[in-house]
């Protein structure tokens, strides 16, 4: 046997990155999960294209971002199954027994994760942005990319799709099930949201706020942040409020799936 | 085998043949209830949904209660928004556990007809779900009862078409695990086939409703009926499964704007095309191509 | 080399591994022996750092494996044939686990080769027979071209020509001065590859010698299975009946 000399043998963080990186790239359903987004994200601003009227006062970018609706989904899909992978088909034990520290491989995952769905982000918004086109032109919503508000939403579509992705891996590490993760990553993205809705008030409002998926503010124009804020009788969170709420779920569940992975055995 | 002398028995038993005829279609029932019956997560599925339907229900009664008009019978169905979730994740968990844990090999070489088996988890999730159903909605008349003790109205369960409203309510749970067990059949993953179900009921007219929102311009003044966008999403919030059994349970509402006017009846055979439908492909999948 | 000292591991009230002492040596193949349910697979769990001792220790050359700067260089581990992604191909499956380390795709090749994997290295690892995977776990173990090797029944599921290889692989490996730690069931074949046999039952070390000695101590035992078995006669916690034993007393055996 022939020992095949590695430059500096062990361990490192950008090592462990690449074999995730590896791994994410070797299984077909990141490619379908991916394309299945843009596709979805592309379709649904399609589809909602068609019912625009001139005299709306619609704003263009609002029409592009609107798949967004969808392409949650397909990003909380991509992050659930990064988290439970090793898990759902027992490879944790060959990943933890290479790295024993287990933490760096969370953090990879995480990294790993997000660069896949800003990839993600950007090709739905690319997609959606060129099958509106004619839309666009027939209605008369305009994207003017000089202006700061637009591509703030722009922006924030990308930044709201990676946030979900990274709480998906979160639900997905800590609760190392894909169905359950899915499950829950869906109630808490969407559905909660949408239960509470129905009855407003200052402790559903002030709930509504703080679930992930108030996140989705991020991809919302500064109108339509003004009439939310207007009418809510919980906080008030601008537009930046939203995403803070969101990224600190993510940062939440990544701490609390590491706190599992750290203290507790893998068998 | 030659036994010594046959002494106590004038014929002796071939080896292994305990009552002969193999596997008889209740055997296979009998078999998958002892499935479906030994899994925790049944009956912790079971236990989410009677307690969902009666925690909604009763927070919704109350929220109502001070309402000037209030009606406790119409806050029954407030629970059915999630309490279908837990039967129909129990029904795709039925469908796929056999190819999900790979018992399938174990289950189709004793039954290697297979579809048998299919019929057999659609009898028994029924069953099942049948029985949780009814408890989920003797929940959800739990649930308004302090609402209406509260306004001093008497409950008449009996009257009126509220019977029903509880059936209706009672067939659309139990639909709903049908659904799951049909698209768990097809699909044979579970966190795809619950994906693919939690989108179909809850997600899609949620998505579907919030867009038609954001492509109506509230301030338009109301012309001629709905506008297009909304009758479109209406229509398809319709005829998706949960819109078709919620009109199962709401025998004397003509319908949500804009969408067609199908009645309980219709709506339950909506619901019902959308479990024959998967249900069949799957049977068509299970015969016609191998099991590995 | 391995050393377990005074380990203990328990699952809530029950004590998988109760008070284990033993040592594997460099240069040599220790054979890891025990019924279903003895420990086993938990002690080897725990001496790679995925459970955690409930007391005692577990080192590798002196260190706990979680300490280790380089464990795939330090220690190949065959935990579970199994623990590979169904839609990965063998040679990413292999890939993945190299790059944690640096390790060079030359040496991926070279592993695969080593295992016989070649024609199927493109192939996803869901098509795999039991003794594919079986080499595939062989091959993982093999990447860091470590010092000390841990399998957990690694000719389960081989055809008898890759029996026959493990042996010899086994014997090449603690000849070239490395640590070999190895279940398996298959006495016969332990009694030909292992210098030295740790037996364990029910958590509890019930011997620690070399394959001779336990054959000579247990009485009127001609190998290595005999003694086996008569050292744990008292552990086995799950024991078939043969299918006549319903009918007739199980001393009977003149059933044919």
């Amino acid at each position: 046997m022939t020992v095949a000399a590695p430059t500096r043998p062990g361990v490192t963080f950008s090592r462990v990155l690449a074999a995730e990186w590896t791994k994410l790239l070797s299984v077909r359903s990141t490619l379908w999960t991916v394309v299945g987004t843009i596709l979805a994200a592309a379709s649904l601003a399609f589809a909602l294209g068609m019912f625009v009227r001139p005299d709306s006062g619609q704003s263009g970018s609002s029409l592009i971002v609107s798949g967004y609706l969808l392409a949650q989904l397909g990003t909380l899909v991509l992050g659930v199954m990064v988290g439970t992978g090793e898990y759902s088909v027992g490879t944790f034990r060959v990943t933890f027994t290479a790295v024993p520290r287990r933490l760096p491989v969370l953090l990879a995952q995480a990294l790993i994760t997000a660069v896949v769905a800003l990839a993600t982000a950007v090709g739905a918004l690319l997609a959606s942005f060129l099958v509106t086109v004619g839309q666009r032109g027939a209605g008369g919503l305009t994207v003017d990319l000089t202006d700061g508000a637009t591509v703030r939403v722009l922006v924030d579509y990308v930044c709201f799709l990676v946030g979900v992705a990274v709480v998906g891996l979160g639900i997905g590490a800590l609760l190392r099930r894909p169905t359950a993760a899915l499950v829950t990553g869906v109630l808490v993205l969407v559905v909660f949201d949408h239960l509470l809705a129905v009855n407003p008030g200052r402790v559903t409002d002030t709930v509504r706020a703080l679930l992930p998926g108030s996140g989705a503010r991020l991809t919302m124009d500064d109108a339509t942040l003004t009439a939310l804020d207007a009418t809510t009788l919980g906080p008030q969170l601008g537009p930046w409020g939203g995403g803070v709420v969101l990224g600190l779920w993510a940062v939440g569940l990544l701490i609390a799936a590491g706190y599992r992975l750290r203290r507790h055995d893998l068998a | 085998m030659s036994a010594p002398a046959a002494s106590s028995a004038t014929q002796v038993p071939a080896r292994g043949r305990t009552a002969g005829r193999g596997a008889t279609f209740a055997r296979v029932v009998a078999s998958e209830w002892t499935k479906l019956t030994s899994l925790r997560s049944s009956f912790l599925l079971a236990a989410a949904t009677v307690a969902v339907s009666w925690a909604l229900t009763y927070v919704s009664a109350n929220a109502s209660s001070v309402d000037p008009g209030f009606d406790p019978l119409s806050s029954l169905t407030s629970g059915l928004v999630l309490s279908p979730l837990g039967l129909m994740i129990l029904g795709v968990l039925v469908g796929t556990g056999e190819f999900s844990t790979g018992t399938f090999r174990s289950t189709f070489t004793a039954v290697p007809r297979r579809l048998p088996v299919l019929a057999a988890q659609v009898v028994v999730t029924a069953a099942f779900a049948l029985v949780v159903a009814l408890l989920a909605v003797g929940a959800a008349v739990l649930g308004i009862v302090p609402a209406a003790g509260s306004r001093e109205i008497n409950l008449d369960l009996t009257g009126d078409g509220t019977p029903l409203v509880l059936a209706g309510m009672t067939l659309y749970l139990a639909g709903m695990a049908l659904f799951g067990l049909a698209v768990g059949a097809l699909l044979r993953h579970s966190a795809r086939a619950v994906v693919t179900a939690v989108t179909v009921t809850l997600v899609l007219p949620i998505v579907l409703m919030l867009a038609s929102d954001l492509s109506t311009d509230p301030m338009a003044p109301a012309e001629s009926g709905p506008p297009p966008a909304e009758a479109v999403v209406n229509t398809i919030v319709t005829l998706l499964p949960s819109g078709a059994g919620s009109l199962m349970t709401t025998p004397d509402i003509s319908g949500i704007e804009g969408a067609p006017d199908l009645g309980p009846w219709g709506g339950g055979a909506v619901l019902g095309a959308w479990i024959l439908v998967p249900l069949a492909g799957a049977a068509v999948r299970l015969r016609a191509r191998d099991v590995t | 080399m391995i050393e377990v000292e005074s380990l203990t591991k328990r699952y809530g009230t029950v004590r998988a591994v109760d008070e284990l002492s033993f040592t594997a040596h460099s240069g040599a193949v220790t054979g890891f022996l025990g019924p279903n349910g003895a420990g086993k697979s938990t002690t080897m769990r725990v001496v790679v750092g995925l459970e955690r001792p409930t007391s005692g220790t577990a080192t590798v050359d002196g260190r706990r494996y979680a300490d280790l700067a380089a464990p795939l260089h330090a220690v190949g581990v065959m935990l579970d044939a199994r623990s590979v992604h169904p839609g990965r191909t063998a040679f990413r499956h292999l890939l993945a686990q190299a790059r944690t380390h640096g390790i060079s795709r030359k040496r991926v090749d070279e592993v695969i080769g080593m295992t016989g994997l070649e024609s199927v290295a493109g192939r996803r690892a869901g098509t795999f027979s039991l003794g594919m995977g079986q080499r595939l776990g062989i091959a993982g173990a093999l990447l860091g071209d470590p010092g000390t090797l841990i399998l957990d029944e690694p000719v389960n599921g081989l055809d008898p020509d890759g029996v026959l290889w493990v042996r010899r692989l086994v014997r090449e490996l603690a000849d070239e001065g490395r640590t070999v730690l190895l279940s398996s069931h298959l006495m016969h074949e332990l009694a030909l590859c292992a210098d030295r046999v740790v037996i364990i039952g029910k958590g509890r070390l019930l011997a620690d010698a070399p394959v001779q000695e336990i054959i000579d101590r247990s009485t009127g035992a001609a190998s290595l299975e005999d003694a086996y078995l008569q050292l744990t006669a008292d552990s086995v916690q799950y024991r078939g009946r043969s299918a006549d034993d319903s009918a007739t007393t199980p001393t009977a055996g003149s059933t044919r």
